[in-house]
């Protein structure tokens, strides 16, 4: 569910095609706010057999999951099924309306950061884990490896994992106020980006076990990592030190090195400081691989979603490795010589990639990477 | 596969420091009262001047850990630990705060504190603390903690859930020892937490636990079962509602009845129970 439209299919043809998801905000008032464009979600379809659904995180939640079950059977036993999401937001809105004058006191129910994730669990009924990661924008990328860990200690069979957050009006004032978001177009990498556009976005995959499931599956996920900065609560780390270690221990715990990786799935905000330092990390990690294994962001499509930004981006991956193309970084004209990477400018890049690495950054700290294997075609 | 070992616990909620500050009766200690309120830390530095109290709270609970275990903040320095951070809502204040901030208008000379507060909350340096990934942030800044981490949101079955995290992380080889941390604070919410009563018990005690786990002898299991265990209850009925913090008041439980072999722990939340056993 992204602000291409309400399916995987709307999400990769977006990508492919080039396409801007930014437009102006018209849900809440952003008058009053220096930037009020987004990757906002227009269309939202009524959902059936949902008697009551909360917030709008929770109605995006519920389209990805419509989307998700229309391609995937899940089977196993309900008290089998886990569902592990990724989230900066959560519910929050509600506590916006619960704060309003007249607001209900359900509404503050739903802004617990967890509420979005059992009402998902209750809609798939699934009675196993519920888990909700709050690693800001890098907890889609934590949640799918916590998915992973419950798979591999054979605590569920399958696994609803991935990622969300719903634009409001808490935090287009919390990045205005951070003077974050540009006034232009977002550009990930160019040496005249200034600032990031959010979006919204709901993104779910469904895991099993390797030969679990008959039928097509997208592909794998080999590794996970996560790492603390410990430097600033808002910043990355100046030498990008944690987002350094979590893509190299992802990638040793897939048993790769860096010499196998195809593709990069770059966290790329748009924003002059997580470029650059970004850029410098993926040069040492890569070596001298970086200079030829394609990198983009899709920040610039559908804005940073936030906690769905890296379960998009791992679902963009194996997407480009069963397609045999990689989205190009829309906005991307003029690279940054500070940022210098194989960049996919101009045009989306006719490769098919079967190892990508995706790396993720968030307040607090919070780094993660993931390393997939796109399947076999 | 190597196993595990609870190498410390700390504890501090709003009846005092320690498990030996928890009454033996928690309803009838609160005579009343919704809230139990932890007071903030009074930690010195500059860096601390903004931080919201559940930040500090939580720096608080590891500062005690490492006291009480004599353990220095150089042992903890570093990639090979790991911060594993559990809240169900301790960010609700921050977040209140800022919902609350857009709402006020500007200040008058003869508002209430309650009113000042609105507009002080509104600026460039407050927004980053609504995110509950900053509580563990600032914790991970102040000791220096540069390992692997994991920040869920949910009470006392998704503190199970981050035992277990920490577990799995140690038995890899992933990390050298991993902190478990829980904050929950309710005072700024009260009003909230008085309309969903459903959800939360009485008292609503705010607390901030930490327990420090090792390489060790102990296997883990980990599991979803049906009722509570005798720990969980005994929690409850001495502390309160701690919700995320609960699993871990109960291993402090469980250090001072002397148990340095087995031990299980369970919590709950919205419906759904885990269980970490050490065997």
């Amino acid at each position: 569910m992204t602000p291409f439209g309400a399916d995987l299919d709307a999400f990769w043809s977006g990508l492919v095609t080039g396409s801007d998801g930014i437009s102006t905000i018209e849900r809440f008032p952003v008058d009053d706010l220096r930037v009020g464009r987004g990757g906002e979600i227009k269309k939202l379809r009524p959902l059936p057999g949902a008697r009551r659904v909360g917030c709008r995180a929770t109605q995006l939640l519920f389209a990805a999951a419509e989307d998700l079950l229309a391609r995937s059977a899940i089977s196993a036993e309900p008290e089998r099924i886990a569902v592990v999401l990724g989230t900066a937001l959560g519910g929050v809105e509600g506590l916006e309306r619960a704060l309003a004058p007249g607001g209900r006191p359900r509404d503050a129910v739903d802004a617990l950061y967890d509420s979005p994730a059992h009402a998902l669990a209750r809609r798939l009924g699934a009675r196993g884990p519920v888990m909700t990661v709050g690693a800001a924008c890098a907890a889609g990328a934590t949640a799918l490896g916590t998915g992973a860990d419950l798979l591999r200690a054979d605590v569920v069979d399958v696994v609803i994992a991935g990622g969300y957050d719903a634009l409001c009006r808490f935090v287009m004032r919390g990045f205005d106020a951070l003077r974050s978001l540009t006034r232009e177009r977002v550009r990930p990498f160019d040496k005249r980006r200034s600032g990031l556009l959010l979006g919204e976005a709901a993104a779910l995959v469904l895991m099993t076990r390797e030969g679990a499931t008959p039928g097509p599956r997208l592909g794998r996920l080999l590794g996970h990592a996560s790492a603390s900065d410990g430097s600033h609560i808002a910043a990355p780390d100046a030498n990008g030190r944690g987002l350094e270690l979590a893509a190299r221990t992802a990638l040793d715990e897939a048993g790769l090195t860096p010499a196998d990786v195809e593709f990069v799935s770059a966290h790329g905000t748009g924003t002059l400081v997580n470029d650059r330092i970004e850029a410098d990390v993926l040069r040492r990690v890569l070596g001298r691989r970086a200079a030829e294994i394609p990198v983009n962001s899709i920040k610039a499509s559908v804005g940073h979603t936030m906690g769905a930004a890296a379960a998009l981006e791992a679902v963009m991956c194996l997407m480009a490795g069963r397609e045999g193309i990689v989205p190009k970084t829309l906005g991307l004209e003029e690279p940054d010589p500070a940022c210098e990477l194989d960049h996919v400018i101009g045009a989306p890049r006719a490769v098919r990639p079967r190892i990508s690495l995706s790396t993720s950054l968030g307040f607090g700290g919070c780094n993660a990477a993931l390393v997939l294997e796109a399947a076999a075609q | 596969m190597k196993g595990t070992a609870v190498e410390g616990v700390a504890v501090l909620t709003g009846w005092g420091q320690g498990i030996q500050a928890l009454p033996a009766d928690a309803s009838r200690a609160a005579a009343g009262r919704a809230v139990i309120p932890l007071a903030r830390p009074a930690l010195e530095g500059e860096r601390f001047r903004r931080a919201t109290r559940e930040c500090l709270l939580g720096v608080a609970a590891v500062d005690a850990l490492l006291r009480e275990n004599h353990i220095s903040r150089e042992a903890v320095k570093g990639s090979a630990t790991a911060l594993i951070y559990v809240t169900a809502g301790a960010y609700g204040a921050s977040n209140h705060a800022w919902v609350a901030a857009d709402t006020a208008r500007p200040a008058k000379p003869d508002d209430r504190p309650s009113e000042r507060r609105r507009g002080a909350v509104s600026g460039t340096l407050h927004f980053p603390y609504t995110a509950p990934s900053v509580m563990s942030g600032e914790v991970a800044i102040e000791f220096g903690l540069t390992g692997p981490y994991g920040i869920l949101i949910g009470g006392a079955a998704a503190t199970i859930d981050g035992l277990w995290q920490a577990t799995l992380l140690l038995e890899a080889g992933r990390c050298e020892r991993a902190l478990v941390l829980a904050v929950e604070t309710f005072e700024d919410c009260a009003e909230l937490y008085a309309r969903a009563r459903w959800l939360v018990r009485r008292p609503l005690v705010e607390a901030a636990a930490c327990v420090l786990l090792t390489p060790g002898a102990l296997r883990t299991r980990y599991d979803a079962p049906r009722a509570a265990s005798p720990l969980e209850a005994r929690v409850r009925a001495r502390a309160g509602e701690t919700l995320a913090c609960a699993p871990l008041v109960a291993l402090a439980l469980a250090r001072e009845d002397g148990a340095t072999g087995p031990i299980g722990v369970t919590g709950e939340w919205r419906g759904r129970r885990a269980g970490l056993y050490w065997y």
